[in-house]
C-alpha cells in the first residue's frame, strides 16, 4: 500500500504560519512611518506558527483550542481571506467559507437582491445565481419576506437567508465557523441535514467549535491547536480527550481546590454532633476542584461528636444546581456502622465510577441519631462542585446509570 | 487582467447594483442631488469669474459670441468624472474593509462598482451640458469624439484612483493629501479660464498646466463640445491609450498592494 498523494487531500496545509503585527506597530499615517520608521520584527505575533495537516476529501473535520488558540486564523487562511506569511495551503476545489454568515447583505436592500450580491461576493455567476435563486429562498424559509429590505429581518432570519446562499454555491471545501449556533432548532436541524447530505456527497466540511459533543458526532477528524501550534491531530475521540485533559489540568492549576469549612455560628440540633468540614477528594484522596463522569472519587466529610454517640446515619443529599434532588446517600442505606464514636470524625464516601452527568451539584448534610428519626444536626448547602466529562460527551439526565445490555 | 475583471464581472455589477439602488435611497430629490451640486458650483463661478474677474470665454463653435456658462461647465463636467474617481476609489475601499475581513474577493470589484454607478451621474451632467449648448444652437458633429475623451478620462482616473485607494488604506492620510492637491490642480486646469491665457507663457506655473495630463482631456472637451473643432489628430488616440496604460498599471499596482488588504484596512 502506498502512502495516499496530495491528489486525496481536499485541503493539505504545510507548515503554515501567520504573523500579525501587533495594533500599535502599525504604520497608520504617513507621520508614523516617517518619524518612526518600519516596525520592528519582535513586536509580531504569530497567531499561528508551523502548522501541517491534511484533510482528506470526503470528511468533516474539526479545529478545537482555546479562544485565540489561531483556529479561526487558519480557517480564513483555509478559506483565502487571510494569506499566510509562512508554508502553503492548497485546497482542491471550490471553497465557501461559512464564517459570516450574511456578510455583505445590505440593509436597504430586499433579501431577493441580497442574494445577487452575497451570491456574487462568493463567487458564482449571474447564471449560477439565478438558477438556485428559488431554492435558496425556499431553503431560508423566507419566501413571504424576501422582497422586503433584510433592515426589517430578525437576526435569525438574516443568518438563515446567509447560511441558504452559502450552502447553494455547491462547494468542494465548506468551512463553517460557529455559525451552526445561531437560528431557532428547526433551522439548525435543517443545517445539520443538510451538512450531513452534503458530506454523503463527498463533499469536504471543516468546522471550528466549541461544542464538543457536538463535534464528536460530526467530525471523522479533530486537529487541536494551542497558542497558534498544532497540539495533536487524528481520531476524533482521542483528540478531544486530550484536550479535554489539558483543559482540566489547566482549569485545576488555575481554581482553588473544592472545600468548604462550616461558620461557627452555623448550627442546628442539640450540638452533640457538629457537621464541620466538607470537599470533594479524587480516589486517592487528593484535593480536587471537579469530578469526572465516570472516575471514582470521595465526598469527604468531618464532624465533631462532643459526647459519646452510638453509630448515627451520615446523610448526604446531592441537588442539582437546577433543582432536582438526584440522589440521597447514608451509611444505614448502604448497611454501614459507625459503631460507637467520640471526637474529631473524618468520612470519605466513595462514589464509584462516578455516575453523575456533567453540571454542577449542590451538597447538604443531615446527621441522625442511631434510630434514624431524630436530627442531631443539618448543614444546608455544604458546598458545590461540579462534575465534568472526560470525553466531551454531555449526556442527558443526571446521571449514567451502571446498564448493561444483553441480547437473547 | 482583462480575464480577472471578465471573470469577476458579476461581483463587480453586484456592486454597481448595490451602490446604484441606496444611493440617495432615503432623500426626497434622489438623484436630482447628484445635478444639483454641479449645476450649483456652475451658477457661483459663472457669476464670480464673469461679472467679478471678467475671464473672457473663446468663441462658440457657432461662430455666435460666446458663452462663459457654457464654456465653464464643459470643464467642470471632466473635471468632476476625474476628482469623483479618485475621491470614490479611496473611501469605498475604506468602507470595504469590514467586509474584505470576512469574505475573499478583490478589493477592486467594489471600487469599479462605485465608479460605474459614478458613470451614470456624469452621463447626466453631459446631457444638462448638450442641453445648454442646443439652448445656444451649438451643436455639431464634433460631440461624438467625447465620447472616447470620456472613457479616457474615466480609465485615467480610475488608475489613479486604484493607486490612491490602496495607499490610503495603508496610510490614512493620504485622502487629505488628495484633497489639498485636488484643489490646487483645479486651478491649474484650464477649467475657469481658457487655455490660451497661459498659451506661450514661460513661468512655472504655466509649465504646470501645460503638463498636466488633465489640462489635455479638459482642453479636448473644450475643443469638440464647446468650439466644435477637433484636435490635432493624435491627441484623442494619445488620451485613450495614455488612459489605458494608467488604468493597467493602476490595476497592477493595486493587485500587488492588496494581497493582505484585509487585515490592515
Amino acid at each position: 500500500m502506498s502512502a495516499p498523494g496530495k491528489a486525496d487531500f481536499a485541503v493539505s496545509i504545510s507548515e503554515v504560519g501567520k504573523r500579525f503585527k501587533r495594533h500599535s506597530d502599525r504604520r497608520g499615517s504617513l507621520k508614523e512611518l516617517i518619524v518612526r520608521g518600519r516596525a520592528k520584527n519582535e513586536e509580531d505575533f504569530w497567531a499561528v506558527r508551523d502548522v501541517s495537516i491534511d484533510i482528506p476529501k470526503g470528511s468533516v473535520y474539526g479545529l478545537i483550542g482555546h479562544n485565540g488558540s489561531g483556529k479561526s486564523t487558519l480557517l480564513k487562511m483555509i478559506g483565502g481571506i487571510y494569506r499566510p506569511t509562512t508554508g502553503n495551503i492548497v485546497t482542491d476545489g471550490r471553497v465557501a467559507a461559512l464564517i459570516e454568515l450574511g456578510a455583505g447583505f445590505h440593509p436597504d436592500m430586499s433579501g431577493r437582491e441580497n442574494i445577487q450580491l452575497n451570491g456574487s461576493l462568493l463567487g458564482m455567476s449571474r447564471k449560477e445565481i439565478g438558477a438556485v435563486t428559488d431554492e435558496i429562498i425556499d431553503f431560508s424559509g423566507l419566501s413571504e419576506f424576501i422582497n422586503e429590505p433584510v433592515k426589517h429581518y430578525s437576526s435569525g432570519m438574516y443568518v438563515r437567508l446567509g447560511f441558504a446562499v452559502a450552502v447553494h454555491m455547491k462547494p468542494d471545501v465548506l468551512l463553517v465557523d460557529e455559525v451552526l449556533a445561531v437560528g431557532d432548532e428547526e433551522f439548525q436541524r435543517k443545517c445539520f441535514d443538510h451538512l450531513y447530505a452534503l458530506r454523503k456527497a463527498g463533499k469536504t466540511i471543516i468546522v471550528v467549535s466549541h461544542g464538543l459533543g457536538q463535534l464528536e458526532g460530526l467530525c471523522d477528524e479533530v486537529a487541536w491547536l494551542e497558542h497558534g501550534q498544532l497540539q495533536q491531530a487524528g481520531n476524533t475521540t482521542d483528540t478531544i480527550a486530550a484536550y479535554l485533559h489539558r483543559v482540566n489540568r489547566d482549569e485545576a492549576a488555575r481554581n482553588p481546590n473544592i472545600t468548604a469549612t462550616r461558620p461557627e455560628d452555623d448550627r442546628a440540633g442539640n450540638g452533640v454532633v457538629r457537621v464541620t468540614k466538607a470537599e470533594i477528594v479524587s480516589a486517592a484522596g487528593d484535593p480536587i476542584n471537579h469530578a469526572e463522569t465516570g472516575a471514582t472519587f470521595n465526598l469527604r466529610v468531618g464532624f465533631d461528636v462532643s459526647e459519646s454517640i452510638l453509630g448515627p446515619n451520615l446523610r448526604i443529599a446531592l441537588q442539582h444546581d437546577t433543582g432536582p434532588l438526584v440522589s440521597m446517600i447514608s451509611n444505614h442505606a448502604v448497611g454501614y456502622d459507625f459503631g460507637t464514636i467520640e471526637g474529631e470524625q473524618l468520612v470519605d464516601i466513595a462514589i464509584e465510577g462516578n455516575p453523575l452527568l456533567p453540571g454542577r451539584y449542590r451538597v447538604h448534610i443531615d446527621v441522625f441519631d442511631y434510630t434514624g428519626s431524630t436530627l442531631l444536626d443539618t448543614w444546608n448547602d455544604a458546598m458545590e462542585f461540579p462534575v465534568r466529562s472526560q470525553s466531551g460527551e454531555i449526556g442527558q439526565g443526571f446521571v449514567q446509570l451502571p446498564a448493561r445490555f444483553h441480547r437473547h | 487582467m482583462l480575464t480577472d475583471l471578465y471573470t469577476r464581472r458579476a461581483l463587480i455589477w453586484a456592486f454597481a447594483n448595490r451602490d446604484f439602488k441606496t444611493r440617495y435611497r432615503s432623500s426626497l430629490l434622489g438623484w436630482g442631488w447628484s445635478l444639483l451640486q454641479p449645476l450649483a458650483t456652475l451658477v457661483v463661478f459663472a457669476a464670480v469669474f464673469s461679472l467679478v474677474f471678467r475671464v473672457q470665454a473663446p468663441p462658440l463653435g457657432n461662430g455666435e459670441g460666446s458663452s462663459y456658462a457654457a464654456f465653464l461647465f464643459t470643464g467642470i463636467v471632466t473635471w468632476n468624472l476625474f476628482s469623483s474617481f479618485l475621491n470614490l476609489s479611496m473611501t469605498q475601499l475604506k468602507a470595504s474593509g469590514d467586509l474584505l475581513k470576512k469574505v475573499q474577493f478583490p478589493g477592486w470589484a467594489p471600487v469599479l462598482g462605485a465608479s460605474i454607478v459614478q458613470l451614470v451621474q456624469v452621463a447626466l451632467e453631459i446631457v444638462v451640458l448638450m442641453g445648454l449648448f442646443a439652448w445656444q444652437r451649438n451643436i455639431g458633429w464634433t460631440w461624438f469624439l467625447a465620447i472616447p475623451i470620456l472613457i479616457g478620462t474615466a480609465l485615467f482616473a480610475q488608475g489613479i484612483g486604484l493607486i490612491l485607494a490602496i495607499l490610503n488604506a495603508k496610510f490614512g492620510d493620504v485622502q487629505y493629501i488628495v484633497a489639498v492637491i485636488l484643489g490646487a490642480l483645479y486651478f491649474l486646469t484650464p477649467i475657469l479660464y481658457p487655455i490660451s491665457m497661459v498659451e506661450g507663457q514661460s513661468n512655472l506655473l504655466a509649465t504646470v498646466v501645460n503638463i498636466n495630463p488633465m489640462s489635455w482631456f479638459v482642453q479636448s472637451m473644450h475643443d469638440v463640445m464647446y468650439s466644435l473643432t477637433v484636435p490635432t489628430w493624435w491627441v484623442i488616440p494619445s488620451l485613450l491609450v495614455g488612459g489605458f496604460i494608467t488604468f493597467w498599471i493602476g490595476f497592477v499596482l493595486f493587485n500587488r498592494g492588496s494581497e493582505d488588504l484585509g487585515e490592515y484596512l
